[in-house]
């Protein structure tokens, strides 16, 4: 996955307290930076992961800004990033959308798991530095799951859900019909599916 | 528990076990909404199955693929974000209004309906006050005879009932009428009678 911004700097944090500073005063326009440098994080690492849907996780995201810019005045800087407060509202936000839609047990119940094991963000002031060991998680989690699976599984999900190669090819690879290839990359994920709620409850 | 769990939580076949009908559907479906979903169109509806194994596989994408927010679609998100902030800290200011001017606004409509009843009343009180007005009649001398001719007129002493069948002979009546007109304004602008009429202008 790549990586939509870089670890902050030094005058980055200044330029960044002075940013925040300057919301605070009633320039909201001023978070404007800072809000573009951490939508893709916040989405893609923190968002995105724990509602496995992109229309939910950008309404997730919309509302993660919204509400930050409303209680920007709230924020206290102590010398470390904005990022890690962001992601305190995604996650809380999150668990209102897992809440309100009672559905997607499994995940909810992974994310419960992972909430309570997380790293403490104040030992990560750096966002990137957050983002990374964030995703670092998350994929040691898929890997576990990856690894329970059995081969043709596994090689179905890697083909067509991480390298995304079209089903023509993933079935040429596999030596397989298309329509066997999604019967195997339907079983396939089911397999996951259980894992990865077992790995989490 | 629905239908769709239970098929959820039923048990994964080997990789080579046959497929039964029902599950080539089932992954045949799959497979479109993961096509759609890899494209960023996935459908709004699906079944509560299709849903669940639909965001593990977007999970799985978005830890170990691509699934990631394009940043025009990021940018567009705060900007709307912003643009609704400052809209909502723009209006708010105008939400608070001086007791004086609060005052003074629930008060005017009544001033308002108050001095049209009284401007209402002093008009009723005047035109009672005042009486009634004597008309003077002025007998206007009848007009002199003129000749008919000399007169604006309708035409259908001239042209008479129009039988069916010279319905269509439209041109012929205005003709006829055209000639009639002209005989008269010619006489009034023409004869020593008209002039002596006054008969400077066309018919009356």
């Amino acid at each position: 996955m790549s990586v939509a911004f870089q670890p902050a700097t030094m005058a980055e944090l200044v330029e960044e307290q002075r940013l925040v500073e300057e919301a605070q005063a009633g320039n909201l326009d001023a978070m404007r930076p800072l809000l573009e440098r951490y939508a893709q994080p916040l989405y893609g690492t923190v968002i995105l992961p724990r509602l496995g849907d992109p229309t939910s996780a950008e309404d997730v995201l919309r509302d993660t800004l919204a509400t930050a810019v409303e209680k920007i005045k709230k924020f206290s800087w102590q010398g470390k990033t904005i990022y890690p407060w962001l992601r305190q509202i995604a996650i809380n936000k999150v668990f209102d959308v897992h809440r309100q839609s009672k559905r997607s047990r499994r995940l909810a119940d992974a994310m419960a798991h992972e909430a309570a094991t997380e790293s403490d963000p104040d030992s990560l002031a750096d966002a990137q530095l957050m983002a990374d060991e964030e995703r670092r998680v998350h994929r040691e989690r898929i890997d576990d799951a990856m690894a329970q699976l059995q081969d043709r599984y596994r090689t179905a999900i890697e083909l067509r859900l991480v390298q995304e190669l079209s089903r023509e090819d993933c079935a040429a690879q596999l030596g397989v019909t298309i329509g066997t290839f999604d019967v195997l990359l339907f079983r396939a994920v089911r397999a996951f599916r259980k894992h990865f709620g077992g790995a989490a409850s | 528990m629905s239908h769709d769990d239970d098929f959820l939580d039923a048990s994964v076949p080997e990789p080579l076990d046959e497929a039964s009908p029902s599950e080539r559907t089932h992954a045949r479906t799959f497979a479109d909404l993961v096509d759609k979903s890899l494209v960023g169109r996935a459908p709004a509806a699906m079944s509560a199955e299709d849903r669940a194994l639909l965001e593990v596989a977007t999970v799985i994408r978005a830890t170990r693929g691509k699934a990631e927010l394009a940043p025009a679609r990021a940018r567009s998100i705060v900007e709307d974000v912003l643009r609704g902030a400052v809209g909502a800290a723009a209006a708010a200011p105008a939400q608070v209004r001086s007791i004086a001017t609060a005052r003074s606004r629930r008060v005017a409509p009544w001033a308002v309906a108050g001095a049209s009843t009284l401007v209402a009343a002093a008009a009723v009180l005047a035109l009672w006050l005042r009486g009634p007005s004597t008309v003077e009649v002025v007998e206007v001398e009848a007009e002199a005879d003129i000749p008919t001719s000399w007169t604006s007129r309708p035409a259908d002493p001239l042209i008479g009932p129009i039988a069916r069948a010279q319905a269509g002979d439209a041109s012929a009546r205005i003709d006829y009428m055209f000639a009639d007109r002209l005989d008269g304004y010619r006489e009034r602008r023409l004869t020593v009678a008209g002039r002596a009429a006054g008969g400077q202008g066309g018919t009356r």
